[in-house]
């Protein structure tokens, strides 16, 4: 019974959204963080060398997509240098002030996942950078494909991710638009919902013209993640309950199994 | 030192569990077959060796599991392992458990510590998926690999747990 009253009682302390961990709590998940990293690591290797066997045959058909895509690469490179030219001295003329400059200078931290929750409903990914690293909460964490989540919680050396799969009703949302709309459209994701495997985005304007199909990103407009992530594409849009805002499903762009490495997008220090 | 070599084969399952078993399952399968090594281990801790045992072992490594993925709730994983583990202990301590009575132990404890999971998620609605489609998601396809793995480890896990025992009895009794 005095055991049943320590439970609820530390479960109440956990929900209420007490930020940052303290000093045990912090050093048990660095020394477990640095002995699963010797695990996780090799055994992604080897899954990796088998599957590399398997797509042998399809390696040549790789070759000649990314031979494809690096010639597009090169050619948007040399429109992104004008670009870039023209920008910077736009912003010359207009008189922006440092601050303003910088503000999508993203610094992207290279991480190893180093562990994977076994709970089903705490999905939550371990990688080897902690706030040594500069890590902090609620930067966004990317891979080439997309948006995979948030970190959560930092310690010295490690740091938790909760991944999009986790988001739910009682977290803010993250702020997101459309690819192209950026201007006119607008709404919040703010949860997922497992058994359709989709995203759910509310607070669309009912006169928003986002329509199936349409790559969302975030909109940055809340200043606490980076702008222009992309999360996943519009798979149906109805309207909600009262009629007055719409709400979307969104398929997530990113894989979320055997997840090697990710990126730890670092904005630019607000200068204020 | 014989407790120190429980507590780090439980170490290596829980190590394993989160490290490499996410690569082994299949990727249309990554989520929906979740290990529970631990908790295996110490359902075998509460059969083989002692009730005891299983409580502090299961209050350990959930702790751990509640700190390291430190997600929604904290202290959820070390109750439920604490207690599934005490509750074996309690019924089935002093029996000979056969290879089929750890299984079916094995596999309700692994249910019973699943339900408690949903449950405790749903109460505090960080889960709004019904019972059926949890089931059927993840409940029943983890329940296999949990199985696996209780009937992989069967016979070293309770010869080891059985031998401590005995020594314990052996050594208490001339005194």
């Amino acid at each position: 019974m005095i055991s049943f009253i320590l439970f609820i009682a530390v479960i109440g302390v956990s929900i209420s959204n007490r930020s940052g961990l303290t000093a045990p709590e912090k050093f048990l998940r660095d020394t477990t963080g640095f002995v699963q990293q010797w695990f996780y690591k090799p055994a992604g290797y080897m899954a990796g060398f088998f599957q590399d066997i398997g797509n042998l045959r399809a390696m040549h058909e790789e070759n000649e997509q990314l031979r494809m895509t690096v010639a597009a690469y090169t050619r948007d490179k040399v429109k992104f240098n004008a670009m870039e030219q023209t920008n910077q001295s736009l912003q010359e003329l207009l008189h922006f002030t440092e601050a303003q400059k910088k503000i999508n200078d993203y610094k992207f931290l290279f991480a190893q996942v180093i562990a994977v929750s076994p709970d089903p409903y705490n999905q939550t990914l371990t990688i080897n950078l902690g706030s040594k690293n500069g890590i902090k909460e609620k930067m966004a964490v990317i891979t080439d494909e997309g948006m995979v989540g948030i970190i959560s919680k930092v310690s010295e050396v490690t740091s938790t991710i909760m991944p999009l799969l986790e988001l739910n009703d009682q977290a803010p949302g993250i702020s997101a638009t459309a690819l192209g709309k950026q201007k006119q459209s607008f709404g919040i994701v703010s949860s997922y919902n497992k058994e359709t495997q989709m995203l759910q985005m509310t607070k669309i304007a009912a006169d928003d013209p986002m329509t199936k199909g349409d790559t969302i990103l975030t909109s940055g407009l809340n200043n606490v993640y980076p702008e222009g992530l992309v999360i996943g594409t519009v798979e149906s849009i109805q309207d909600s309950d009262f009629g007055l805002t719409k709400t979307a499903s969104i398929k997530l762009a990113a894989d979320f199994d055997h997840l090697n490495e990710v990126l730890v997008v670092q904005k630019p220090e607000a200068i204020q | 030192m014989r407790m120190q070599g429980i507590v780090g084969l439980t170490f290596l399952a829980f190590v394993v569990q989160s490290t490499i078993v996410p690569w082994i399952i299949p990727g249309e399968f990554a989520g929906r077959i979740v290990p529970h090594f631990t908790l295996a281990v110490v359902l075998f801790a509460a059969m083989y060796h002692s009730r005891h045992s299983a409580l502090l072992l299961g209050a350990g490594f959930g702790l751990l599991q509640d700190v390291v993925f430190r997600g929604h709730l904290l202290g959820l994983h070390a109750y439920a392992m604490a207690l599934i583990g005490y509750l074996f202990g309690l019924l089935l301590e002093r029996r000979r458990s056969t290879m089929m009575m750890a299984l079916v132990v094995v596999a309700f404890g692994t249910l019973l510590y699943e339900l408690a999971l949903y449950y405790v998620y749903k109460v505090f609605q960080f889960t709004q998926e019904s019972l059926s489609w949890a089931l059927v998601d993840h409940i029943l396809p983890s329940l296999f690999l949990q199985l696996a793995f209780a009937l992989a480890v069967y016979i070293p896990l309770r010869r080891w747990f059985q031998n401590l025992a005995m020594n314990r009895y052996s050594k208490k009794e001339p005194e």
